[in-house]
């Protein structure tokens, strides 16, 4: 099975907990088996990440080699996919979320945190770059905070992290909160839900003109499917 | 057992000289319609290659017969085709009498002989070279043309094959002031595509992609969607698109990708390359949104619509040139082509580098 992850799944809920707190390529390759599994296999409909991450493993880097690029590009794919999973995604934070920890934060539908928790991105600090957290953090913050957050490294506390929209439950009662926000999804529409979330990814950085054309491709292949049908049936039924 | 699937081994383009800003056209014509004026000025295209007529005293474009769209066809394949096919063949080191198996496809005029005879004659073929004219299945067409052209080498193993997808849309134009013809006229280019198809244990170790297979699909409800019929009052055929083409491909793209990929046990994620058809901007995100694909997924369609416009069928193979040429293909990479058109139809086919 899987040595840096534990996973489970319970009803509808897929639960992947992070043991290995640094990111080494083993647990890499091992997020990207989890992910076929989603993809490929499992009906779960949600998918909780639960744990903490001290981020990348330096140890998997020998300062004697020549570096490369590629293994930053498979982790950045490893992201994009957590991202576009077909599944809700609810991030569980139970301790600091560093580096890459914090950018599968970014990733997820929904991040609730423990009151202890706290997140940072040492990277710049460290002489490298915090991944596609540059890309994603100032949606999520605005720029402002985002500078500061990726340029200073700071860490931020749980409170501040819900104030900044960050996280959007601070909580010592992790399973509980996550109970909530699965039944706030309601019905769970997989087409609907997931074009949703891909024009809201793409909404900072598409035009006006683009947005609408690919907001009506979405509604078309959204209103073709049955649970809009559904819908329509129940609410002629009502009258 | 040896492999030997056919390889798409080498690609060469060609265009019109005159190459044309959609302002151009709109001075060219004497356009001052808002609508029409604003369908021109949508950004997702800035330049056709076309054959337009010569200009009149007033400044305004001579009116063309359907003879004389005709005639231009004929004189565009003629000076046209005969570029793509020598930037085809020549970095293989081949000429023309070395091809033994010829297929056009064009859909902007009609030709007895068909444009493989003119074309054999213009630039000597052997004279027992295999033809065949696909002829009037629009934008698809070139996948449609593959198949066979993929047969046809699997069949005669070491044997050149070679397609030219031949479309010199301006011989397809009407101008007439409606929005009918507007939308077509603001859409279509000229070009020429021709690609070199053989299966060869001598190509064992090329690193050009082997043809794996198609799948086809055909939405006959929506067969008037997409036509070429013609009008009584201008004395030409002209061609009409429907509104809704974007969304009827868009809702049944699945269809055929999900067969292409299950019957070779893949799924969308290991899929590289897409090279879609330039079909037009709603179309593309059609595709996009209902296949998941990214805007850098579609990236050369969206380029070469740009520069050149609908190339019709040989759009997909420009994209594909331009995925080449950014080196960016490993060995191993698969790839699916993507063609939409009349019937409506959505054409497919993996392959893998």
């Amino acid at each position: 099975m899987y040595e840096t992850l534990g996973y489970e799944e319970r009803g509808d809920i897929a639960f992947v907990t992070i043991k290995r707190t640094r990111i080494n390529v083993r647990q890499i390759r091992e997020l990207e088996r989890v992910c076929d599994h989603l993809d490929d296999v499992s009906q779960a409909k949600v998918v909780v990440f639960r744990g903490h991450s001290e981020g990348i493993d330096f140890l998997d880097f020998d300062p004697k080699e020549a570096m490369d690029i590629h293994g930053f590009n498979k982790w950045e794919k490893l992201v994009n996919r957590i991202e576009t999973l077909e599944k809700v995604t609810v991030a569980l934070v139970d301790g600091p979320s560093v580096g890459g920890g914090f950018q599968i934060l970014l990733a997820c539908d929904q991040r609730i945190c423990v009151p202890g928790a706290t997140f940072q991105l040492p990277e710049v600090r460290q002489g490298f770059l915090p991944g596609m957290a540059c890309y994603r953090l100032a949606k999520y913050v605005g720029l402002g905070h985002a500078k500061r957050i990726v340029m200073t490294g700071a860490t931020i506390g749980a409170d501040e992290a819900l104030r900044l929209g960050l996280v959007d439950a601070v909580t010592p009662d992790l399973d509980a909160a996550l109970k909530k926000t699965i039944d706030c999804f309601g019905p769970m529409h997989t087409v609907a839900f997931t074009l949703a979330r891909r024009l809201l990814n793409e909404s900072f950085s598409t035009g006006f003109e683009d947005g609408i054309g690919n907001f009506l491709a979405a509604q078309h292949r959204a209103i073709s499917q049955t649970a809009f049908l559904d819908t329509l049936r129940a609410e002629h039924k009502k009258k | 057992m040896l492999d030997l699937r056919p390889r798409m081994l080498s690609i060469g383009t060609a265009n019109p000289p005159d190459r044309w800003s959609q302002a151009d056209l709109l001075n060219r014509f004497q356009v001052s319609d808002p609508k029409i004026v604003s369908l021109f000025s949508s950004s997702h295209i800035l330049s056709r290659h076309l054959y337009l007529p010569p200009g009149k005293h007033d400044g305004g474009p001579e009116e063309e017969t359907q003879g004389d769209l005709l005639r231009k066809h004929r004189r565009g394949t003629i000076e046209v085709a005969p570029q793509a096919i020598d930037r085809c063949l020549a970095p293989m080191g081949l000429a023309v009498r070395d091809i033994d198996y010829l297929c056009c496809i064009t859909s902007t005029g009609w030709l007895t002989p068909g444009v493989t005879a003119i074309l054999m004659k213009h630039m000597g073929f052997r004279e027992d070279c295999s033809r065949v004219d696909i002829v009037g299945m629009g934008c698809n067409a070139g996948l449609n043309g593959l198949n066979p052209v993929a047969s046809w080498a699997m069949a005669n193993p070491g044997k050149n094959a070679l397609m030219v997808c031949n479309e010199i849309c301006s011989a397809a134009y009407v101008f007439d002031g409606s929005m009918r013809t507007a939308i077509v006229n603001s859409l279509f280019g000229d070009g020429v595509a021709a690609l070199l198809v053989r299966a060869d244990e001598r190509d064992e170790r090329s690193f050009a992609p082997k043809i794996l297979g198609f799948d086809s699909h055909i939405i006959t409800p929506a067969i008037d969607a997409m036509r070429f019929d013609w009008d009584e009052e201008q004395g030409k055929y002209s061609f009409f698109l429907d509104r809704d083409i974007p969304y009827v491909v868009g809702a049944n793209a699945e269809k055929p990708v999900n067969r292409l990929l299950n019957r070779h046990g893949l799924k969308r994620r290991h899929i590289g390359h897409w090279i879609v058809h330039s079909g037009g901007k709603k179309v593309v995100d059609a595709i996009k949104y209902n296949i998941g694909l990214t805007d850098h997924a579609v990236r050369h369609t969206h380029s070469v619509l740009r520069d050149f416009g609908n190339l019709s069928s040989g759009s997909f193979l420009f994209s594909f040139k331009r995925l080449l040429e950014e080196g960016k293909v490993r060995r191993g990479d698969y790839g699916v082509l993507m063609t939409m058109g009349p019937g409506s139809t959505i054409e497919t086919a993996l392959i893998r580098w």
